[in-house]
C-alpha cells in the first residue's frame, strides 16, 4: 500500500512539474527572445524605408486594453459604429482590426495587473501610466516588450519621429524603452479643489486663494445652503489631501510612481536630496490635522466617510448637489464649461466654477510626467509588430485619430466656422461620446486635436497661463526606483500612513481620543516603526548613483 | 486500512487482490479521487512562488530564489500577532457559536410539527446564506451608518442619541459574530438536521414509550448522536481558523482604519499592503504561513481527540 501511495505522489509531483514547466514554454517564446530579435532582423532588413516589405498578408485583431467602463445598449451601438469605420481603415493600411478591452473601473489597478500577469496573449497594445498604472513595476517583472529602435523606427515611424530623444530616453528602463508616451499634448493634472465661484463671492470671497479660504467656503455653505453637502468625499482621497496640504506649504516636489501615496522627494531647492515632509514636518502635519478636524466639524463629508469607497460627486457637482469636486485642472476644464452635461449653468445663470489648485500658496507646481499617459506592447502579444502598426495610425493618422477620439463626423462631432469642434444637432452626450468610450489618454496628440467649442476657453487659458508661469518640469523622470530589497518596508509605510492619515486628514482623530499632536506624532512612530528611514537611506542611495 | 488489507485467515494480501476485490469501490471513488488530483495535488508545487522573486516571464520555476524574503513584510509588520488573535478569535467564536447555534435550530426544526411551517422556517434561515457578502456589507451600512443608517433613523426618531458604530471598534466583534451567524446558521444546521433525519426512528420511539419528555429526548438520544457529526464537522473547521473570512470582513469593515483593532484579520491586512505593489509571492508567502499553521492545529486536535475517543478522529 505505501508503495502505491509513493508512485502515486512520485506521479502526481512530476505532474505538476511538467504542466508548470509546459506554461512556462509556452508563453516565453511569445514575449522574450526568438521573436523579438526577429522582429528586430525584420527591422533591420526593411529600414530602408520599404514599409511595403512588411509581411501584412495575415489578418489580424489587436486587442487595446484600457481603464474604463464598457459602454452598453445605445452608446455599445454608437462605439460599434465607429470601430467598423475604423476597422474599415486599418484594415486596409495594415490589414489589422481593433478590439478594445476594458479594465472596469471596480478594482481596477488590481484587474489591470491580473490581466497583464496572465500573459496569455489577450491583450496587445496597453494603455499604462508610470503614475497611476503601474508601467514601470510591469516593465520589471517582464509585462513589457521592450521595444527596439529597429522595431519603432519600422512600424512605429511616425510616433518614432514625433518624439524626441530625450523624451525617449525618459521611457526606458535599464537601457531598453518600453513606453511610447503621450508627449504632445497640452493638459494639467496637478490636483485642487473645483467650487462654485459664484458661492464663494457671496461668501464675501474674491477667489479661492489658499486652504484657509476653502475653510471659509464651506462655512458659508454649509450655512447658507444646509441642504447641498459640501464635498460628499469617498474615504480615498486622504493621500492627495495630505499631499496637496504639503504642496501648498512648502516647496516639496514628489517622486511618482514608487506608492500610490508620493511620500518622497525633493525640494524645489535641492532636487536631489530625498525628504518626506509629511514624516519630518510635524508642525506642518498639526496644522494639516487642525485644520481638517474643522472641515470634520463642520459636516464637509459624511460622517462615517471612512467606509465610503465611491460617490458620485462629480455628477452632483454638475447638478448643483454638491459644493465642491476635488480633482485635477483638467477636470476642472470640463466643469467650468457650459456642456450639456454641466446643468448647473442652465439651471442658475449666475454659476460659475472656480478652481484652487494645491501649491497656490507657494507656486508649487509641477509639469505632468510625459509618462503619465503611455502605450506599451504586452510582453506576450502575438502580434506586436502589428500593434505597433495600429498604434502609430491611430496615433498619427489624422482620419484614424479624429474616429478613435471624437467618433463619426457628423454624428458625434462637427467642426464650426470658426474650426472649433462642436457637437451635432440631436448629439446625446449620454450614448455618443465616443471619447469617453475609447478613453485614449497614451498617445492623444496636440497637431491633430480640434479644439472643443463647448469648454469655456475664457477661463480656461488664464489659468494655463497662471499654472505654465509657475511650474517646473517634472525632474525625476529618468529615476525608476529599484524597490526589490526595500519591497516589505514600502508596504508596511504604505499600509500604516493609508491607516494613520485618513484619520488626520478626515479629521476622525479626535473620535479615537487623540489630540492633532497626538495623531501625527502616532503617524511619524508608525512610519519610523515600518521602516521609512531604510527606504529613504535606499532612495538616496539610488539618487545619488544616477545625479552625481 | 488494517482490517482491509489483513485476509479472513490473517494472510496478508498484497495490494492488487485488495485493489481486485475493492475495484468497484475504488472505481466510484475515481470523480473523487481525480478532483483533488488536479486540483490539490497538481498546483501543489506551485507553493514554490512563495520563495522567489516572481517575474511573468521567465515563470514560477524560473524566477530566481530569494529564500524566505517574501515572508519579511509580515513579521516587519509588528502586526502578525494583532491580526493571528484577531483572525482566531473570529474564528473560534464562529465555528463555536456557529455550531451551537446550528444544532439547537436543527433540534428546534426537528420538533416543529407543521410540516408547511417546518419547511417555511428552513427556507427563511437559509434565505441569507445565498446574499453576496458585498450585497451584506451594503446593507449593513444601511443600516448602521450614522447619517441616514436605518438604526439611527429610528433612534433619532424617538429622541434618542445616534450611535456611532462606524467609529467604535469595541462594536464589531459581536456586530461581525451576529451577521455571521444571521447569514451561515441556516446553512450549517441543515447538515444536523439531516443527520437527526437519520437517527432511527424506532430509538425515539422506544424512549417516548418508556416515557421520556422532549428534553430527555434531546439530551439522552439526539445530543449524543449528533456528536460525531459536531466532533468531524469542528474538526474541519478548525483546519481552517487562521484562514480568516475575507469576503464577510473586507465588504462589512472595508477600508476603515478607525476599526482595525478590532476587526483586521490577515486576508484583509495582506490584500491591503500587497494590492498596492501586486507582488502574487508575498500574498502567497502568507498563505503557505496559514496552512502550516492550520494543517498543524488539525494534527493537535485529531490527536487530543484520539486520545479521548478513538472513534471519532479523522485519522
Amino acid at each position: 500500500m505505501k508503495k502505491v501511495l509513493a508512485a502515486f505522489l512520485i506521479t502526481t509531483m512530476a505532474a505538476s512539474l511538467a504542466a508548470c514547466g509546459g506554461q512556462g514554454g509556452r508563453t516565453a517564446p511569445d514575449g522574450s527572445g526568438t521573436e523579438t530579435d526577429a522582429a528586430v532582423d525584420g527591422g533591420a532588413a526593411a529600414s530602408g524605408d520599404e514599409a511595403a516589405a512588411i509581411d501584412t498578408s495575415e489578418h489580424v485583431v489587436i486587442n487595446y486594453m484600457v481603464t474604463g467602463d464598457p459602454p452598453e445598449g445605445e452608446a455599445k451601438e454608437n462605439l460599434n459604429r465607429m470601430m467598423e469605420e475604423l476597422n474599415g481603415i486599418l484594415t486596409e493600411k495594415v490589414n489589422a482590426e481593433l478590439q478594445i478591452y476594458y479594465i472596469p473601473w471596480t478594482d481596477w489597478l488590481a484587474n489591470y495587473n491580473l490581466t497583464l500577469a496572465q500573459m496569455d496573449g489577450s491583450v496587445d497594445l496597453v494603455g499604462t501610466a508610470s503614475d497611476w498604472l503601474d508601467a514601470w513595476p510591469n516593465a520589471k517583472d517582464g509585462a513589457f516588450l521592450e521595444l527596439s529602435e529597429n522595431m519603432l523606427k519600422t512600424y512605429a515611424p511616425k510616433t518614432w519621429a514625433s518624439v524626441s530623444p530625450e523624451h525617449w530616453e525618459l521611457c526606458k528602463y535599464n537601457g531598453e524603452i518600453y513606453l511610447m508616451p503621450e508627449d504632445n499634448y497640452a493638459q494639467w493634472t496637478n490636483h485642487g479643489f473645483i467650487y462654485r465661484a459664484d458661492w464663494a463671492k457671496e461668501a464675501g470671497l474674491d477667489e479661492v486663494k489658499s486652504w484657509e479660504d476653502m475653510t471659509a467656503y464651506f462655512a458659508y455653505v454649509r450655512k447658507a445652503y444646509p441642504d447641498i453637502m459640501a464635498w460628499d468625499s469617498d474615504g480615498t482621497a486622504y493621500g492627495t489631501l495630505a499631499g496637496g496640504w504639503t504642496a501648498s506649504h512648502s516647496d516639496f516636489v514628489a517622486i511618482d510612481g514608487i506608492t500610490a501615496n508620493a511620500l518622497w522627494g525633493g525640494t524645489k531647492s535641492d532636487p536631489y536630496t530625498i525628504t518626506v515632509p509629511q514624516y519630518d514636518d510635524t508642525d506642518m502635519m498639526v496644522a494639516f490635522a487642525k485644520e481638517m478636524a474643522k472641515w470634520d466639524e463642520m459636516g464637509v463629508w459624511s460622517t462615517d466617510v471612512l467606509n465610503k469607497t465611491t460617490t458620485a460627486n462629480r455628477d452632483d457637482y454638475r447638478i448643483g448637489k454638491v459644493a465642491a469636486e476635488q480633482h485635477h485642472t483638467q477636470t476642472w476644464t470640463d466643469l467650468c464649461s457650459h456642456t450639456d452635461n454641466n446643468k448647473i449653468y442652465t439651471d442658475d445663470s449666475d454659476a460659475e466654477s472656480g478652481f484652487f489648485w494645491f501649491g497656490e500658496e507657494t507656486g508649487n507646481v509641477v509639469r505632468l510626467s510625459i509618462t503619465h499617459g503611455a502605450m506599451a506592447v504586452s510582453a506576450a502579444s502575438e502580434n506586436p509588430e502589428r500593434a505597433l502598426m495600429v498604434y502609430d495610425l491611430i496615433r498619427n493618422d489624422p482620419d484614424c485619430y479624429r474616429l478613435f477620439n471624437y467618433g463619426i463626423k457628423g454624428v458625434s462631432w462637427d467642426v464650426n466656422e470658426d474650426g472649433l469642434r462642436i457637437t451635432p444637432e440631436g448629439y446625446n452626450p449620454d450614448t455618443q461620446n465616443i471619447n469617453g468610450m475609447t478613453n485614449y489618454w497614451w498617445g492623444r496628440n496636440d497637431d491633430l486635436e480640434i479644439r472643443d467649442a463647448s469648454r469655456n476657453w475664457d477661463v480656461i487659458e488664464p489659468m494655463y497661463e497662471e499654472l505654465d508661469a509657475a511650474a517646473i518640469d517634472y525632474p525625476y523622470g529618468q529615476f525608476v526606483p529599484d524597490v526589490d530589497a526595500i519591497q516589505a518596508q514600502i508596504n508596511n509605510v504604505n499600509e500604516v500612513y493609508t491607516n494613520d492619515m485618513k484619520l488626520i486628514a478626515y479629521g476622525k482623530f479626535d473620535d479615537q481620543g487623540m489630540t492633532a499632536e497626538e495623531a501625527v506624532q502616532k503617524l511619524h512612530d508608525d512610519l519610523q516603526k515600518a521602516g521609512i528611514e531604510t527606504v529613504t537611506e535606499e532612495l538616496q542611495r539610488q539618487f545619488d548613483e544616477l545625479y552625481k | 486500512m488494517k482490517d482491509i488489507s489483513a485476509g479472513p485467515l490473517g494472510k496478508k494480501k498484497t495490494w492488487y487482490q485488495v485493489f481486485w476485490r475493492y475495484r468497484v469501490l475504488t472505481l466510484m471513488c475515481i470523480p473523487a479521487i481525480l478532483f483533488f488530483f488536479f486540483f490539490s495535488y497538481m498546483p501543489m508545487p506551485g507553493i514554490w512562488v512563495a520563495f522567489v522573486d516572481y517575474k511573468y516571464r521567465k515563470g514560477v520555476f524560473g524566477s530566481p530564489f530569494v529564500g524566505l524574503r517574501n515572508f519579511e513584510f509580515l513579521a516587519q509588520s509588528g502586526k502578525l500577532w494583532t491580526l493571528t488573535r484577531n483572525t482566531i478569535l473570529y474564528n473560534l467564536a464562529f465555528i463555536i457559536l456557529g455550531n451551537l447555534f446550528a444544532v439547537f435550530i436543527a433540534i428546534l426544526l426537528n420538533e416543529i410539527q407543521s410540516r408547511r411551517f417546518k419547511k417555511l422556517s428552513q427556507t427563511m434561515m437559509f434565505l441569507p446564506y445565498f446574499i453576496s457578502q458585498v450585497l451584506v456589507g451594503i446593507l449593513v451600512f444601511n443600516l448602521l451608518n450614522y447619517d441616514t443608517g436605518f438604526v439611527n433613523e429610528v433612534l433619532r426618531a424617538l429622541g434618542k442619541t445616534p450611535w456611532q458604530p462606524y467609529s467604535s471598534p469595541g462594536a464589531w466583534p459581536v456586530l461581525m459574530v451576529i451577521i455571521y451567524l444571521w447569514q451561515q446558521t441556516g446553512y450549517n444546521s441543515v447538515v444536523y438536521f439531516a443527520s437527526i433525519c437519520g437517527i432511527d426512528a424506532e430509538i425515539i420511539e422506544a424512549a417516548r414509550v418508556d416515557g421520556a419528555n422532549a428534553f430527555q429526548k434531546i439530551r439522552y438520544i439526539l445530543l449524543p448522536m449528533l456528536k460525531p457529526t459536531i466532533v468531524i464537522l469542528l474538526l474541519f473547521a478548525l483546519g481552517g481558523i487562521v484562514k480568516g473570512n475575507f469576503g464577510l470582513f473586507y465588504n462589512v469593515i472595508g477600508q476603515n482604519p478607525m476599526l482595525y483593532d478590532t476587526t483586521d484579520i490577515i486576508e484583509t491586512y495582506v490584500y491591503r499592503s500587497t494590492i498596492a505593489d501586486f507582488n502574487f509571492s508575498s500574498a502567497s508567502a502568507v498563505g503557505l504561513y496559514q496552512s502550516i499553521v492550520g494543517f498543524v492545529i488539525v494534527l493537535c486536535a485529531n490527536g487530543v481527540i484520539k486520545k479521548i475517543e478513538p472513534d471519532y478522529s479523522l485519522f
